[in-house]
């Protein structure tokens, strides 16, 4: 087995996820300017709502993605309409503290309601796999990348092509422009941060297949979602895939040629390098 | 006028009140506090709490027995036990306030062995004793501390009796990959284990430090393929290790033995993986056992019986480790006559007696000595494999592939 190209194949699989995991990052930090630091929370959140799915009510986690991803979207929509546009005018300083607290409250009430015990989305087939020339490929990794090409396509087409995407983007850029052309932002804000969420949503499905859930894997899930978000740019949806498969291929590389414990050295020295060289991103506008 | 009359009419009142204070003061039986500051919520909640309810079953049952007793007197135990969620600065701040603000001179310890290195130095300089269950790194006692006791098991012989065992094996281990996380317990269980396989004759090829909380093991998983080792011994935490079995299945890799520092005796920890635990070594500093009497549950067995009883899942070492915590500051302040921190401590260093948890009796820089036993997953539940006086059970060895499970 030739490593390198296994270690390739890992390192695009890992991409994928991470990317599907930022994605809902980008777009609420792009087009509300919101920093949303409890956007690992809502992973998890949308972990459990999965796991329960399927172990309560039988529910292939596949087919319970988009059941996820629909309770996430309600949960994020309320969200924003409560909470967020109170301050969503203030500086951006308020909207971290906000979403920090958020972000302990969600995982607080994580705790009382789930308890700390570790769980997992383990269908039977979770830990299928085939061989593709030589190297070993994860089937679910696979359709999770996928399901995160397929999401991240789509969103981009939803952007681009739909007048509600239009509007998003007309919000994002030229607010009041955009209020004279009949736009209602804070609607438009909470459709937004509702995206947002069910992108993280279908991601928490996702991670509770391939790892494993308890309440506070979203500060770590939030951090890596970050430097995906930083290197790809906020601009394109299709940034982020490639924000993601450049931290799973230097993970992945890191872990193989240089040692494990350099991973966070290597992808956050990779964050520092971006900024400095392309603030705007791998694929951002250059100002 | 009004007000001069209220005062008055109070001050009756108030006298009543303060008598019947001190009246209550002497009739009430008088408590020993033991102070603690444990993981109830945060990344370590998973296991810390075991160390909250152990302090607490442990304190309940030896009060419903009579309570200590400190000269001719009986005394009552209490627990002030604060939440550090998790954050060693916190947990440090809050030792710090139980022995400076609250006056409490015996602590409990928390859990793992990075918050225990920082936490003990509070308990040193205040010279209180601190008995703790929760950390196990050689780091807490290689500094010459006078205040620290453990009831863990030194870290670099977790792995000791698994190599042993591993080599009587049919076919016996000879190559081994050794993983584990960057931090205070796993480095020591690491150093311990090169020194073990050195003397085994075992061949080490892939010797791998990972960073905490790590989630993703596929690069390491497929240089383990590669270099296809006998065993593969992890040292690392519960999340860490979940990953780590999961992600062999999917990228398929199976060696003949995979062993890990944590998770295996966790019921929690069984139930996550479900059949996928299989197969999985590990090694616990307990068994719950009939033979291991103890003055307030009977003995092992009955422990276990009586907290799965309350809180509805087996005890793992975690939490008889706890309980032997309080028990052994119980005797010390029996023998010591007194409640005094120095007392005490020197009591400590003397105690020795049988508990649930086995002989309690701590070497000179505070360690307990407590032997290993290597248990296996066998269909989802924990069976003891290899023990001091050689093989206990069957092992399941070799593992088989994934495909053929």
């Amino acid at each position: 087995m030739n490593l390198l190209w296994q270690g390739i194949v890992n390192g695009v699989l890992l991409g994928g996820l991470y990317a599907l995991m930022a994605l809902g990052l980008a777009l609420v930090w792009g087009v509300l300017n919101i920093v949303n630091l409890a956007h690992g929370a809502l992973i998890m959140l949308g972990g459990y709502v999965c796991y329960y799915l399927f172990t309560g009510a039988h529910i292939d986690p596949f087919v319970a993605l988009p059941i996820t991803a629909a309770v996430l979207f309600v949960v994020g929509y309320a969200i924003q309409r409560r909470l967020l546009n109170l301050v969503i005018r203030a500086p951006m300083f308020n909207t971290l503290l906000i979403t920090f607290g958020l972000d302990v409250v969600l995982t607080y009430a994580a705790q009382i309601a789930f308890s700390a015990d570790f769980r997992t989305v383990n269908p039977s087939y979770a830990g299928a796999n085939f061989s593709l020339l030589g190297a070993t490929v994860p089937v679910v990794r696979l359709l999770a990348f996928v399901i995160a090409l397929a999401l991240t396509f789509g969103l981009w087409l939803f952007l681009t092509r739909t007048p509600l995407g239009r509007a998003i983007r007309a919000t994002s850029q030229n607010l009041v422009a955009a209020r004279l052309y009949g736009v209602e932002p804070r609607r438009i804000y909470a459709l937004t941060f509702g995206i947002g969420a069910a992108l993280a949503g279908a991601a928490g499905a996702l991670y509770g297949v391939v790892s494993q859930l308890n309440p506070y894997i979203g500060t770590s899930l939030t951090a890596k979602s970050f430097v995906i978000a930083i290197i790809g740019g906020l601009s394109n949806p299709l940034g982020v895939i490639v924000g993601g498969l450049v931290l799973g291929l230097v993970e992945s590389m890191t872990s193989l040629y240089i040692g494990a414990t350099y991973t966070n050295v290597a992808s956050f020295g990779i964050l520092v390098l971006v900024l400095i060289v392309r603030p705007t991103g791998l694929l951002g506008r250059t100002a | 006028m009004h007000r001069i009359a209220f005062k008055v009419a109070l001050a009756p009142l108030a006298i009543a009140a303060c008598a019947a204070l001190a009246a209550a003061g002497p009739a009430a039986a008088a408590t020993i506090t033991l102070g603690a500051s444990v993981q109830m919520t945060g990344s370590l909640a998973n296991t810390g709490r075991y160390y909250k309810d152990g302090y607490e079953f442990a304190v309940d049952r030896i009060n419903k027995a009579g309570g200590v007793k400190v000269g001719s007197a009986h005394e009552q135990l209490a627990l002030k036990i604060l939440d550090n969620q998790s954050d060693d600065n916190l947990a440090v701040r809050q030792y710090t306030q139980l022995v400076s603000t609250d006056k409490i001179g015996l602590l409990l310890g928390p859990f793992a062995s990075g918050t225990v290195i920082a936490t003990s130095s509070v308990a040193e300089k205040y010279e209180v004793p601190m008995v703790q269950g929760g950390g196990a790194s050689d780091q807490i006692f290689s500094r010459g501390y006078k205040y620290v006791f453990g009831t863990l098991p030194v870290a670099s012989k977790y792995f000791e009796s698994t190599i042993a065992a591993g080599a009587k094996l049919n076919p016996p281990v000879k190559t081994v990959a050794l993983l584990y996380a960057d931090d205070a317990f796993d480095v020591s269980v690491a150093k311990g284990t090169r020194t073990w396989l050195e003397k085994a004759g075992m061949k080490l090829v892939l010797d791998e430090r990972y960073s905490t909380n790590a989630s993703d093991f596929s690069s390491l998983l497929s240089r383990i393929k590669s270099d296809h080792p006998d065993a593969v011994l992890v040292a690392g935490h519960e999340t860490e290790v979940l990953n780590f079995i999961r992600q062999s299945k999917s990228l398929d890799v199976s060696p003949k033995l995979y062993s890990f520092t944590v998770g295996v005796p966790s019921a929690d920890f069984r139930k996550a993986l479900g059949k996928d635990g299989d197969y999985a070594f590990g090694m616990t500093s307990w068994l719950p056992s009939a033979s291991m009497k103890d003055r307030w549950f009977g003995n092992g067995e009955e422990f276990e019986k009586a907290w799965k009883a309350q809180f509805g899942f087996e005890p793992d070492y975690h939490a008889a480790s706890a309980v032997a915590d309080v028990e052994a500051f119980v005797m010390a302040i029996e023998a010591a006559g007194s409640t005094d921190p120095k007392k005490v401590r020197d009591a400590l260093s003397k105690v020795d007696f049988e508990s649930l948890y086995g002989r309690i009796q701590f070497d000179s820089v505070g360690q307990i000595s407590l032997p290993q036993t290597v248990v296996q997953v066998q269909n989802g539940n924990v069976v003891p494999v290899y023990g001091d006086k050689g093989f206990i059970n069957k092992a399941m060895y070799p593992m088989p592939d994934w495909s053929k499970r």
